[in-house]
């Protein structure tokens, strides 16, 4: 009897159905949508904010000693110390292999004092300002904004001017086999500039970072199965021989602090479309339930408790909400991808999760929408509803 | 007590602002009477039958039915002693607009204990619309609405049948169906309150009670020149 009063009540009451599950459909399709653009930024942002430059740096042991000026950390102009560059696709088996965006290896050397940075051109920091050509033989080169001229002795063709606002101002800047070859150092290199996708550091990796024994077996767990940028670095490090990986703060902590406020900005709209989809389903749901008043109270009358009634109704708006949000996982999903297209011009993973949370939003959204009303009728007096009163 | 199937003790209904729906109404009803309450709009008949039947409680007094004191009972256990000993019967029938007559008359099976289908066609059967079992509420007219609710009345075999102005919406033919109905359960046993204005149903009935602005002003069993205050309104003591 119980199913065949919430078929019937669906088959026969078919407008204020289509309504209700109009309105959590809506609701839950903004709320997916915003979940799918709050899972995807953080990769997003990350990838857009590598032009901020290299958030971690490999360099070989004993030629890292970090420099702080003011806070920042400044690399040596010329290392003393080189890496081998065929040991770099190491990182492409590491537990983090998928965070890593671009390794860009760079051999520091000097010619007649001047300094020469080997590099692969093509993966220039985008804020680098040019004037004149980027080059593409191998005996082309760039000087860096401070350097006046290429020393005599030098096989190279200047192509342009580079100013970076970094030590490569005093650098000549050639292709990275060309350096090595000047240099006579095949294969190798003396630092590389490694982008990762990481997660902006919070009281965990403080904790860690102040003191990594005071972290319980469960928090280091935690600390080493979230890419922290200390953590994809003691990565970085383990998998190189003889290399040290140092977290550049300056690039990291600036992405973090822009992650941090676009997730915080994230979850507070996510937050604020699930209320304004619970309030819109309860307007609905409530005038829906006031119509019927009069078939509580007779339930009521003809002995039902008011787990009953509660049960009936709940179970009817569980059901709207269900479809509504099954709809809705479908819609919101790809709202998320045309936000994430409209925003960063690519394309947003399909999230599996998404679509089974969305049903079971909806069905949450509507049973809490639904309750208040109900609680509400069933406090009426039963005997003035069913006089018209 | 133990014989009675109602007995109200001073039992009065106010609302806020002073209103005395019911005023210190003390009153006996025998297993088996059918009595008919009387009175103009507002004297009160509705509340009696709503304080009788849980729906509403009293302000003041107390109330046994079946010698069960309700006048405490919570909502829930109201709901269930109503479903258990009475069958409600309404001047608007009230029948759920989605479901079919046969179903209408299921949902108080379902709520009591059981549902067969079988039983519930009988009951349509006794009030004569077999044949429109399967029709919605919308489908039938006011009489057959009103029968529909009679059967939902009595689908459960209630020992009580309360009855707010069953005929009110009714016209001469279906009436007399609705008159032939309670003389029937009468003649089964079964103690039957009817409000109502009608004075021919009134006059069906064995006992009338008047009331006037919530108060009993005459208690007068058919066949007998005046009132009978010493048998009927004797205040009953707590059983």
């Amino acid at each position: 009897m119980f199913f065949r009063l919430l078929l019937e009540s669906f088959a026969r009451r078919r407008s204020r159905k289509v309504l209700a599950v109009l309105a959590v459909w809506l609701g839950v399709s903004l709320v997916i949508g915003l979940l799918t653009l709050s899972l995807d930024v953080g990769d997003k942002m990350n990838r857009e904010l590598r032009s901020f430059g290299a958030n971690i740096k490999l360099e070989p042991a004993g030629a890292a000693l970090p420099v702080r000026v003011g806070g920042y950390e400044l690399a040596a102009a010329v290392n003393t110390g080189y890496l081998n560059e065929s040991k770099l696709p190491a990182l492409k088996t590491i537990f983090w292999a998928n965070n890593i965006l671009d390794v860009s290896p760079r051999l520091w050397t000097k010619l007649d004092g001047v300094p020469l940075l080997g590099m692969d051109l093509h993966r220039r920091p985008a804020y680098w300002k040019l004037t004149g050509a980027w080059p593409t033989a191998p005996d082309e080169c760039l000087l860096g904004a401070t350097v006046k001229a290429l020393p005599a002795n030098v096989p190279l063709r200047v192509t342009g001017t580079v100013t970076t606002g970094g030590t490569e101002d005093g650098a000549i800047i050639a292709a990275l086999p060309t350096v090595q070859k000047l240099a006579d150092l095949p294969g190798q290199i003396s630092e590389a500039d490694i982008s990762a996708l990481i997660t902006p550091e919070n009281k965990l990796a403080d904790k860690y970072h102040l003191d990594p024994k005071s972290l319980t077996p469960a928090e280091y767990e935690r600390w080493a199965c979230t890419p922290y940028p200390g953590t994809v670095a003691a990565d970085i490090q383990d998998a190189v021989p003889g290399s040290v990986a140092r977290v550049v703060r300056r690039v990291s902590e600036s992405q973090g602090v822009v992650l941090t406020r676009i997730g915080g900005l994230l979850t507070l709209l996510d937050l604020l479309a699930a209320v304004a989809c619970t309030l819109s389903v309860m307007g609905v749901l409530t005038s829906a339930v006031l119509e019927r008043r009069t078939e509580v109270a007779l339930l009521r009358a003809i002995g039902a408790q008011q787990g009953n009634v509660l049960h009936l109704f709940v179970s009817e708006a569980g059901l709207l909400g269900f479809i509504g949000g099954a709809m809705a996982g479908v819609t919101g999903l790809l709202l998320g991808r045309w936000l994430l297209h409209a925003v960063f011009g690519s394309q947003a993973e399909t999230h599996v999760v998404l679509l089974l949370l969305a049903p079971l939003l909806g069905l949450l959204v509507a049973v809490v929408a639904s309750a208040l009303p109900i609680l509400h009728t069933l406090r009426q007096e039963t005997a003035q509803v069913l006089h018209g009163n | 007590m133990n014989n009675s199937a109602v007995v109200l003790e001073n039992a009065g209904r106010a609302y806020p602002g002073g209103v005395h729906a019911l005023d210190s109404v003390s009153l006996r009803i025998e297993t088996g009477e059918w009595v008919a309450l009387m009175g103009p709009s507002g004297s009160g008949k509705t509340t009696l039958l709503n304080l009788v039947d849980g729906l509403d409680h009293p302000t003041s007094g107390r109330i046994w039915v079946l010698g069960r004191d309700t006048t405490e009972f919570r909502a829930d256990d109201a709901a269930t002693f109503r479903r258990e000993t009475m069958g409600l019967i309404f001047q608007q029938f009230h029948l759920i607009p989605y479901l079919t007559a046969v179903e209408n008359v299921m949902l108080a099976q379902y709520y009591h204990s059981l549902v067969d289908k079988g039983e519930a066609m009988r009951a349509l059967e006794a009030v004569q619309l077999t044949e429109r079992a399967h029709h919605l509420p919308s489908q039938l007219s006011g009489g057959e609405q009103q029968r529909v609710c009679i059967a939902r009345a009595l689908i459960n075999d209630p020992k009580i049948i309360l009855a707010d102005e069953p005929t009110a919406n009714l016209d001469e033919v279906n009436e007399a169906k609705v008159f032939e109905v309670f003389r029937t359960l009468h003649q089964q046993g079964k103690t039957i309150l009817i409000a109502t204005h009608d004075p021919t149903l009134g006059g069906l009935a064995q006992r009338k009670i008047m009331l006037r602005h919530g108060r009993l002003v005459e208690d007068r069993y058919s066949g007998s020149s005046g009132p009978r205050p010493a048998r009927s309104l004797g205040v009953a003591t707590t059983s």
